[in-house]
């Protein structure tokens, strides 16, 4: 009798969790479908592709990641270097914002020494850079500084001043991540780790680094989005010669719109991906903290 | 032979309004090698303040703490400390927890991980090596503290309230488990409580604190053999005896 009961409860249980995933498909669906279809309705009506290409002509771009675009590229050739140029400028962010913000939390005076100058600088925006670091950075590319003049490789490709805007962008996020995190530290765990023999040295790689990784990783995440933002804005300006950014503003000024809806389409698919990857990576490393009671 | 001496220690705070708090004024005692000294006192009478004290993590206001004579000046390298409030590092499993001072000291993956789980079968965790301390219970994680504590191997053990959190007999295991070790490993443990009944189970001496200021005015010698009968007329009696002087102290203050 009662395992009778049990196993219609469990079936019961199942049927339910059956049913919650398929609404949650069918939810988060709903609206992708309402906008692809009011957007065919007004391409059909319209019927200018310059204005508002079919569903079909997007889809179709996206389906050729490998098809050359208006004599600059494909599309996976575009992504491939506003990808390169993102990594290179925010490994700079990392490798710097990260060491930075340890010393900072950490350290009152070296605190007092940097958090006036952050706190001018952060709320100015990164595209704000950009013409000045034309201005200062030339054309130059990472190339061209380690003396490969004449080069087709994707370092051929990085601007100084896109990685240095890059750089900028992914800095504050990181940096102030970490800060929080090291400040967050409990002392009580630093006081355990001290009463159990650990020395300077070994409180901050093995006590106030891990403890702080949560956030760490947290200012990466944003970091990286916030990257991968400024970077297209960049790619949109002048000087730039390549990239998805400069593929999305080359196909408005010659009114390819089925290529610019399908180059926006890619941005945010790398932006989404760029920021799950980080997101593996964090599950891995945090889940104490999440758990934590 | 004098271990631990701690004289005519004081120990004040700077309050949320710039006033003087006075935790601790004019305290001292002696303790000798081996002794396991329980201090009852109620609550905020400075338990945790004389604790972190001895520990070094802290300074007193005024008066000195010496082991073996050596006045003791920043952290005590001779002690460590079990929090009252829960202390594992989160991100560590069990062994790693455990382990945390003899990785501290250097002491290669193998030897560690073999010298941990001695500690780790001492306090009855066999086979929650992996476990994150998310993962256990309370009492569990107090344990794991302990353990940890002791793989140390510190000379002087401190502990404030480490069973409180915890069910009676949860807590009377523990007691049990902690008074064995304490006989097999021969070290002097300062144990902090304000469960006179804990403090009559374990103690070879008890201290009484009053509050307002934080001092010391009863020591306690505990004469019962061990294992102490928790029913016998001599546990009751001295039982009955601090009650007494606990409540004396809150009366007199609270006038
Ligand atoms: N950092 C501090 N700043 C200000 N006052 C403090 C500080 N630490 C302790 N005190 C005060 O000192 C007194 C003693 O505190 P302590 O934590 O040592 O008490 P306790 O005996 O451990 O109490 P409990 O049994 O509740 O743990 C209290 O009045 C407390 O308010
Ligand atoms: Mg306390």
């Amino acid at each position: 009798m009662i395992s009778a009961r049990l196993e219609r409860q469990q079936m019961n249980l199942n049927w339910r969790s059956g049913i919650k995933l398929t609404n949650t498909i069918v939810l988060a669906l709903i609206i992708p479908i309402i906008i692809v279809v009011i957007w065919e309705f007004f391409a059909v009506r319209l019927d200018n592709p310059a204005l508002l290409p079919k569903v079909e002509a997007v889809i179709d771009r996206l389906a050729h990641p490998f098809t050359d675009l208006l004599n600059t590229g494909s599309y996976l050739r575009h992504i491939v270097i506003s990808a390169s140029r993102v990594i290179l400028g925010f490994i700079l962010a990392m490798l710097i914002g990260i060491p930075l913000g340890l010393l900072v939390g950490r350290y009152v005076l070296v605190h007092r020494l940097f958090s006036p100058i952050i706190e001018i600088l952060r709320p100015l925006c990164p595209i704000a850079w950009i013409p000045f670091a034309l201005v200062i950075f030339k054309t130059y590319t990472v190339a061209e500084i380690f003396g490969v003049r004449y080069t087709t490789s994707i370092f051929g490709h990085i601007q100084l001043g896109m990685l240095f805007v890059i750089f900028y962008g992914g800095f504050f996020p990181v940096f102030l991540n970490t800060v929080h995190g090291v400040k967050s530290v409990k002392n009580i765990l630093i006081e355990s780790a001290l009463l159990l023999g650990a020395d300077k040295n070994q409180l901050f790689r093995k006590v106030i680094v891990p403890s702080a990784l949560p956030a760490i990783l947290t200012g990466l995440r944003i970091g990286l989005g916030v990257s991968w933002m400024v970077i297209i804005a960049a790619e949109m300006l002048p000087g730039s010669d390549a990239g998805i950014g400069y593929l999305i503003m080359f196909s408005y000024e010659l009114a390819e719109m089925d290529i610019l809806i399908a180059g926006m389409m890619l941005i945010g698919a790398v932006g989404a991906m760029l920021s799950y990857v980080v997101k593996l990576i964090a599950d891995q490393t945090s889940f104490w903290q999440a758990k934590e009671r | 032979m004098v271990f631990l001496k701690v004289d005519g220690i004081r120990k004040t705070f700077v309050g949320e309004h710039k006033e003087e708090i006075t935790a601790i004024s004019d305290l001292s005692f002696h303790c000798e090698e081996g002794e396991f000294l329980c201090i009852v006192g109620p609550t905020g009478c400075g338990k945790t303040t004389l604790l972190r004290l001895i520990a070094g993590l802290d300074k007193p206001s005024a008066g000195t703490i010496s082991i073996d004579n050596r006045i003791i000046e920043g952290l005590n390298n001779d002690a460590t400390l079990v929090f009252q409030q829960y202390s594992l590092f989160p991100w560590r499993n069990v062994i790693n927890n455990i382990g945390f001072s003899l990785e501290m000291k250097h002491i290669s993956r193998k030897n560690r991980y073999k010298e941990a789980q001695y500690y780790i079968n001492l306090v009855g965790l066999k086979g929650f090596e992996k476990a994150y301390p998310y993962e256990l219970s309370g009492g569990m994680q107090q344990r794991v503290a302990i353990a940890r504590a002791l793989a140390y191997n510190p000379k002087l053990l401190l502990l404030d309230e480490p069973f409180g959190a915890l069910d009676e007999r949860t807590r009377h295991r523990l007691q049990e488990e902690l008074l064995a070790l304490w006989q097999d490993q021969k070290k002097t443990v300062v144990f902090v409580t304000h469960n006179i009944d804990e403090a009559l189970f374990l103690a070879s001496r008890i201290l009484v604190m009053r509050d307002r200021p934080g001092n010391i005015i009863e020591a306690i010698t505990v004469n019962i053999p061990r294992p102490r009968d928790r029913r016998s007329k001599k546990f009751l009696d001295l039982h009955i005896g601090i009650r007494e002087i606990l409540e004396r102290i809150l009366t007199t203050n609270r006038k």
